[in-house]
Formats: structure tokens, sequence, C-alpha cells
């Protein structure tokens, strides 16, 4: 979970890309590592915990510094967990303290079986941790529009966003760094959405 | 999952003195307290020679990821994780159910040492969670003076 601590106005959160395999969420991190502009120094060190293939092993970490919101210092800390099926241990420990979610989603026709176990997975593994994907903030990206066999974006819609509370989901080409930051961005914004809504409930 | 209790600054005064404590007696480096998802809720020491930032993710992923090895195996208490260096180790121990001490100490210092006092540490660092935790089970987030006008675009896209 978020800490925020008020002695030093600071706010740290930890959101988590997940997704089936090779679908782009180290992609992800890596373009955000590499095109987000910050004052210097707030940028940390993208951490991957890869194989030598670069097949990502336990996770990806990236800490970073918001650049944007007055008054409090805000510092994100995006992972990335493993997306081949038998690192599901490490997927849900990797999900520990998670504040929000970016499912990212691969847009090739063939994906779409592993898409949807992906995101079953992620439902399941929310529950043993006794979470709820309804109760936290997330977003869907469809990543790799621009491979020729891409299904039509209103079939991901159908097959992912298909639920009675639809969340922002966007096209992205990864790779190329289209999506990545419009996806970050949401996401962010629906987290200290909810931040300001719990701390106003509470105060209420 | 369990959360972290709302820290004020005296709490985090005790729990600094403590791992000043525990630096003092077992010539440990650096301390950090962190919490299991991997957030720095404190340092103390050297706080300059690594990056605790990433450091603090990696020992909670080491820390959970070691814990499920070890209920693999039929182990039913876990409570650290120890890495031997050449030039620095590094000692991860639990504190509670949210929270973590870890230590960066010179590897010609004996780890047995610096186990014997983190204990110690951890169980002081323990209390004054749970009376923070007790001092106000609901209290909520103030978090007026975030701008969320300016939250639209929070990360920018450099541009060349």
């Amino acid at each position: 979970m978020a800490i925020i601590n008020q002695a030093s106005k600071e706010l740290q959160v930890k959101i988590v890309y997940y997704g089936p395999a090779m679908g782009g969420k180290t992609t992800n991190l890596v373009k955000v590592h590499d095109h987000v502009q910050t004052a210097q120094g707030n940028k940390g060190k993208l951490v991957s915990l890869a194989t030598s293939s670069d097949r990502t092993l336990f996770f990806d970490f990236l800490p970073i510094e918001a650049v944007a919101i007055k008054g409090f210092k805000t510092k994100f800390q995006l992972y990335t967990v493993p997306g081949q099926v038998i690192y599901n241990t490490t997927r849900q420990l990797v999900l520990r303290g998670v504040d929000g979610i970016v499912f990212v989603a691969d847009s090739q026709y063939e994906k779409m079986e592993e898409n949807v176990k992906s995101f079953q997975n992620l439902e399941e593994n929310l529950r043993a941790l006794n979470l709820n994907l309804a109760d936290i903030p997330y977003v869907l990206q469809y990543n790799k529009r621009d491979l020729p066999n891409a299904a039509p974006m209103e079939y991901l819609e159908f097959l992912l966003n298909n639920r009675d509370v639809q969340v922002p989901s966007f096209s992205a080409s990864a790779s190329r760094c289209e999506g990545v930051f419009e996806t970050l961005n949401m996401i962010t914004r629906l987290l200290l959405h909810k931040f300001i809504n719990e701390s106003q409930r509470k105060v209420a | 999952m369990p959360t972290l209790p709302q820290l004020i600054e005296d709490d985090i005064r005790e729990i600094n003195n403590a791992l000043y404590g525990l630096l003092l007696k077992s010539e440990a480096g650096t301390g950090l307290v962190i919490d299991k998802g991997g957030f720095v809720i404190t340092r103390v020491g050297d706080v300059d020679s690594f990056d605790l930032t990433t450091l603090a993710a990696l020992c909670a992923a080491s820390y959970a990821a070691t814990e499920s090895l070890a209920s693999l195996v039929g182990e039913t208490t876990f409570s650290s994780v120890y890495q031997q260096g050449d030039r620095h180790s590094l000692l991860v121990l639990n504190v509670d159910r949210f929270c973590l001490l870890a230590l960066v100490f010179k590897a010609s210092i004996s780890v047995g040492a610096v186990k014997y006092f983190a204990v110690d540490a951890a169980r002081q660092i323990a209390r004054h969670m749970e009376a923070a935790q007790q001092r106000s089970p609901d209290q909520g987030f103030d978090l007026s003076e975030l701008n969320l006008a300016d939250a639209s675009e929070v990360f920018r896209k450099r541009t060349a």
C-alpha cells in the first residue's frame, strides 16, 4: 500500500505492470526510463532481474519521482511481473502492497487466449492476497498496435473491458514509445483521485 | 493485506533512535526500516553510499521470495535473510506484519553479533509500530495540498 509521510510531505506509490508473457511490460518501463522528463536525480536506475535471454525472472523495477505535483514529493515505484505461467508465485510476491495496476495486453490475434488467462490470473492472485480488483485502480493498455495481425480495439475491449465498470484503455506501441506515457499518467491520476477520496471519506 | 499504521514525527524519531542504537552496538553502517511492499520508511547511518530505494525494493522481494522457498520445504517459521559479501554484507530481519529491518555492514563484522543486537532493535521497532497502530487505527491522510489539476500530466515525455 502507499506510504504517505506527512512529516516530509512525501507520497510513495507502487504500480505493477501485469500481463501475458512477451506482451511489452518491460518495454513500457524501459521507455519510461529512457524518455521521462525529470529534474536531475529524480529518475532511479532501472533494475531488471532477468534471465540471460532478457526474459523477466523476478521483476523489473523503476523508481521515479513525479515532476508536477505541488505540495507532495511523489515517488512512484514501477514494477513488472514475469509473464510466463511458471512464475505465478513470483507474480504474487510482486503484487504485495500494490496500489495501481497497468494490464498490458498483446493485441495480436493469436495472443487473445493468453490475454484472458493472464487477466484471470491477476484476479486470482489478488484474491490470494485478500484484495479485490474492483477496489484497485487499474487501466488497460492494448500494446503492439503497430503489428499487422493486431485485433481490432473493439474486440480487445469486449474481451478484457466488458465489466460493470469500464476502465480507461489505451492503444499503444511500446517499442515506439506510443501510448506509454498516456497509460502511466492515467493510472497515476486514478491513484491520486483514490487517495484523495479515501482521505475525504475518513475525515468526513 | 495488512496496512502500515499512520506514523508521525515522534514515531520516526523513536524508530530512528532504535536504529542509531543498533548501529552503535553492532557497528553496522546503514540501517533501514522498510515496508514489506518495498518502500523505505526510514533510514539512518551511511545513506549516501548505496541506492537505498532500490536496495529496499530488492530486500523486500528477496525476503518474500526466500520466505516462500522456506515454506515450500516445510519451514513454518522464518525471520531473516542474510547475504554474505566480500566487502559488505546484508541482513534483513522481520519486524512485524508490515515491515522489515535491513542492515548493511562491513563483511569483516560477524553476522552473529549484528543479528544478536538487531533482534532486540526489531522488537523495539515492532513495539513502536504497535503503539502507532493503537493510537489511531482509522487515521485519515490529509492530501488537501495535492493539486489534482496538475496531475493529468504527472509524467512528461522528454522532447528531443
